[in-house]
C-alpha cells in the first residue's frame, strides 16, 4: 500500500467515512436476525453433522450441474445415530440409522415446527422444507440428537 | 490471525450463555457479513437469507470454537460460501447454464478473506475510535466528511466556532482519535510491541 491511511489527516478522515458508512448501510433487520438467532443456543441435543451431500459431489464434478435440485442425499452422523435424508422433487425421505421408531421435528429458522413419527424400521417422510432448518430427532430410547442447519 | 481481547471476551461469555454479548458480536460483525453479501451483489432477500445462515451457524459453531481469534476469519469464510451457494441457486433458477463465475483457488481465496479481514478490522476500530471521541470532535468531523463539503461559513455557524480554528480543531480531533486505544493498538502495534514480538507481523501488511 503506499501512504499509510492513519499518517495524513486528509486520508484518515476519508478512512473514517468509509468506516462509518459501512455500519450504516447495514439494515436494522438484517442485525436483528442476527440477534435473533441466539435463541438456538444452548439446546440440550447431540449434534448430528453433515458429513455427505450428494451436491457437494455436483459442484466438484464438471459438466454435471444439469439437474442438481432432483434428488439430493444427505447424510448427517451423531456418535449414536445417523440420519440419512434423501430429497425427491419436493418430498424429504429419511431414515434413521440404526433403525429405531421415535418422533422427529422440522425445525425451521423462521417458521414453524412440524413433529413427524419415525416408524418402527426408522423411516419418516414429509415435504421438502422450504429455507433454512434442522431436523431434531428423539428415538423411543431417548436418543436426542438434532442436525446441522440445512438449506435445501 | 486476530487477536482483538475484547472479542475473545465476547465469544467467551456468548458460549456460557448471556445474549447481550452475543447481540454485540452480531453487531461487531454485521458489517463484515453485509459488506461481503454485496460485494456479491445480493439482492436484499437474498443477503438477508445468508446472514441469518451465518448466524445460525455460528450459534452452533461457537461451542467448539477453540480460538476465538478465528472468529473474523470463519465469518468471512462461511459468508463467502452462503453467498456463493445462494448465487449458484439463482443462476439455476434463471436457467443461465453457461458457466457462471468460477470459484477462486484456494490461495486466491485465503488473500481475497484476508483483505476483507483487514478492511473490516480498521473500520471497526475506526467506529469505537469515533465513537469515543467528545461530542464536538464528532460533529466537526462530521460535517466535514460531507459530500459534497460543507462550506467553513456554515460549519462554523452551525458549531459556534471561528473559521479560523476549523483547520486546526480538525487536525486536534483527528490525533484525538489516532491515540485513541484501538487505533493505536492497530497502526501502531508495530511499534508498541516490538521487543515482546506479538502483532508487529501482521500490521506489516497494512502498510
Amino acid at each position: 500500500m503506499t501512504g499509510a491511511w492513519w499518517d495524513d489527516d486528509d486520508k484518515l478522515l476519508g478512512a473514517i467515512k468509509i468506516a462509518l458508512e459501512a455500519a450504516d448501510d447495514v439494515p436494522a433487520n438484517f442485525v436483528e436476525t442476527g440477534k435473533a438467532s441466539y435463541a438456538w443456543h444452548d439446546i440440550d441435543a447431540d449434534l448430528a453433522a453433515l458429513t455427505y451431500d450428494s451436491a457437494s459431489d455436483l459442484l466438484a464434478g464438471a459438466g454435471t450441474r444439469a439437474d442438481p435440485a432432483t434428488i439430493r442425499n444427505l447424510t448427517f452422523d451423531a456418535s449414536r445415530l445417523a440420519i440419512e435424508i434423501e430429497i425427491i422433487g419436493d418430498v424429504l425421505h429419511g431414515q434413521v440409522v440404526p433403525p429405531q421408531a421415535g418422533e422427529i421435528e422440522v425445525r425451521r429458522a423462521d417458521g414453524p415446527s412440524r413433529s413427524l413419527p419415525i416408524s418402527d424400521v426408522g423411516y419418516f417422510t414429509t415435504a421438502a422444507p422450504v429455507g433454512t432448518f434442522r431436523l431434531y430427532c428423539r428415538t423411543a430410547d431417548d436418543i436426542v440428537v438434532q442436525t446441522n442447519w440445512i438449506t435445501l | 490471525m486476530r487477536d482483538d481481547p475484547i472479542v475473545i471476551a465476547l465469544v467467551a461469555r456468548a458460549t456460557e450463555g448471556e445474549q447481550v454479548a452475543w447481540d454485540e458480536i452480531v453487531e461487531r460483525f454485521s458489517p463484515l457479513v453485509w459488506s461481503i453479501c454485496r460485494r456479491f451483489r445480493l439482492s436484499d432477500a437474498d443477503a438477508h437469507d445468508v446472514g441469518q445462515n451465518v448466524w445460525l451457524r455460528l450459534v452452533e459453531y461457537l461451542p467448539s470454537l477453540r480460538e476465538p481469534a478465528a472468529l473474523p476469519g470463519w465469518l468471512a469464510t462461511t459468508t463467502r460460501r452462503e453467498c456463493l451457494r445462494v448465487q449458484r441457486i439463482s443462476w439455476q433458477q434463471e436457467k443461465q447454464l453457461a458457466q457462471p463465475e468460477i470459484d477462486l483457488p484456494a490461495d486466491e481465496e485465503t488473500t481475497q478473506v484476508d483483505r476483507w479481514l483487514i478492511a473490516d478490522e480498521r473500520d471497526s476500530a475506526l467506529r469505537t475510535a469515533f465513537a469515543q471521541l467528545g461530542k464536538r470532535c464528532q460533529a466537526l468531523l462530521a460535517m466535514l466528511m460531507r459530500d459534497p463539503p460543507e462550506p467553513y461559513a456554515k460549519i462554523s455557524t452551525d458549531l459556534s466556532i471561528p473559521v479560523g480554528s476549523i483547520g486546526p480543531s480538525r487536525a486536534r480531533c483527528l490525533d484525538q482519535l489516532r491515540a485513541s486505544p484501538t487505533v493505536a493498538a492497530l497502526v501502531g502495534g508495530a511499534v508498541i510491541t516490538n521487543g515482546r514480538g506479538e502483532r508487529h507481523d501482521r500490521r506489516m501488511v497494512g502498510r
